[in-house]
């Protein structure tokens, strides 16, 4: 088990221009760990669809990494994305599955399957090239700059302490830069990153 | 009926790059047209919210996305398209084919506007039909009817649209594509 620092640290050492979208629990913790004009949260949004807007971006975007940090509650709505995701061949696309067991925003209720579900073999089943799973953060750090090279699709399921995040908003109490933007701004911002 | 080649050619003109959804019968000929086109990609989704959130993404990589999918797929897109298109403000075209609407036209002359569990359970009725236009109302999404080739002014109108509002509407096909 690691907790969350020891989950987003090395990423954002090792992160150069990839794409990052975050969803529920690790919104506010990544922002904590950068300010990159590459960040997208995926909050205010669509329950569990994180994914699939990542899946999006990196059709969009082939030249460039994107990468997911998806809660294992959210995974769990759509494990259907697995399959989209090596059909649509999605090859740049990193998928984190953050693995704490619970709905952390809603009060870190129990998701069905905790300490049970295998979402590295799921990832695997479906056709994903590469599938690995770190509970241990050592491990975790040494092997990251390779997971984020190569073609995958690649998922990553991190086994990670439960937090104590609360819902998410936009604007208003929000500190996170890429939460005080309203949702359709922070959408057009992304957007002409690439079509100026 | 509206024909497969006159839809892509029009999204030819509107610069559309990527189609995404789930194939029925009313789209399965444009699906199958569409099919090696040199220059748009036909995007499959295992079922159609992750379509909604998929083609935010495209949007947002600089690609210009339609949907293409059944009413029955939008019902059980509900939250997707509620916190993707709609909530962002994403300006795309979603091309919903109207399951049940010539059955229902047949039996009814109308679709009927007064929904209760007696007329929804009726054998004689696909029930997808009198629900559509109510979701779509209740889920804020403007929507049209594309019938022929000769409502083609509509789906282009669409696009234009979609941009000047700066947000997503529907346009209903109601008969199969050829």
């Amino acid at each position: 088990m690691m907790t969350k620092d020891q989950a987003l640290a090395p990423l954002a050492a090792c992160r150069t221009d990839e794409i990052v979208v975050t969803t529920m629990g690790m919104v506010r913790p990544w922002a904590a760990h950068s300010t990159h004009d590459l960040d997208f949260a995926s909050a205010d949004s669509a329950m569990g669809h994180a994914a699939d807007l990542a899946v999006g971006l990196a059709l969009a975007q082939p030249a460039r990494k994107v990468v997911c940090l998806n809660g294992d509650g959210s995974m769990l709505m759509t494990l259907g994305t697995l399959v989209t995701a090596v059909d649509n061949g999605a090859r740049n696309l990193v998928l984190f599955v953050i693995q704490n067991d619970a709905y952390e925003i809603t009060g870190n209720q129990r998701v069905p399957g905790a300490g049970q579900v295998d979402f590295a073999a799921m990832a695997r089943a479906a056709g994903f090239p590469r599938a690995h799973a770190f509970a241990d953060p050592a491990p975790y750090a040494a092997a990251l700059p390779e997971l984020l090279r190569g073609d995958g699709p690649v998922l990553v399921t991190l086994r990670v302490e439960p937090g104590r995040e609360s819902p998410l908003g936009r604007e208003g109490k929000e500190t996170a830069a890429y939460l005080r933007r309203s949702a359709p701004d922070e959408v057009r911002r992304f957007r002409r990153l690439f079509v100026p | 009926m509206a024909s497969a080649r006159a839809i892509i050619e029009l999204f030819d003109r509107q610069g559309v790059t990527d189609v995404i959804g789930v194939p029925d019968n009313s789209s399965a000929a444009l699906y199958s047209a569409l099919a090696g086109h040199p220059r748009i990609r036909v995007r499959s989704v295992t079922r159609e919210g992750e379509a909604f959130a998929m083609a935010m993404g495209l949007w947002m990589g600089g690609r210009q996305p339609v949907l293409l999918i059944q009413n029955t797929g939008l019902f059980e897109s509900g939250d997707a398209l509620r916190g993707t298109l709609t909530r962002m403000r994403v300006p795309i075209v979603c091309i919903v084919t109207y399951r049940g609407y010539g059955k229902t036209m047949r039996g009814f002359g109308k679709i009927p506007d007064q929904l209760d569990a007696e007329l929804l359970s009726r054998s004689d009725v696909d029930n997808c039909a009198p629900i559509t236009e109510p979701t779509l109302r209740a889920w804020g999404l403007p929507y049209e009817f594309l019938h022929t080739d000769e409502d083609l002014g509509v789906l282009e109108a669409a696009f234009q649209q979609v941009r000047e509002a700066d947000a997503p509407r529907a346009v209903l096909v109601t008969r199969d594509t050829t």
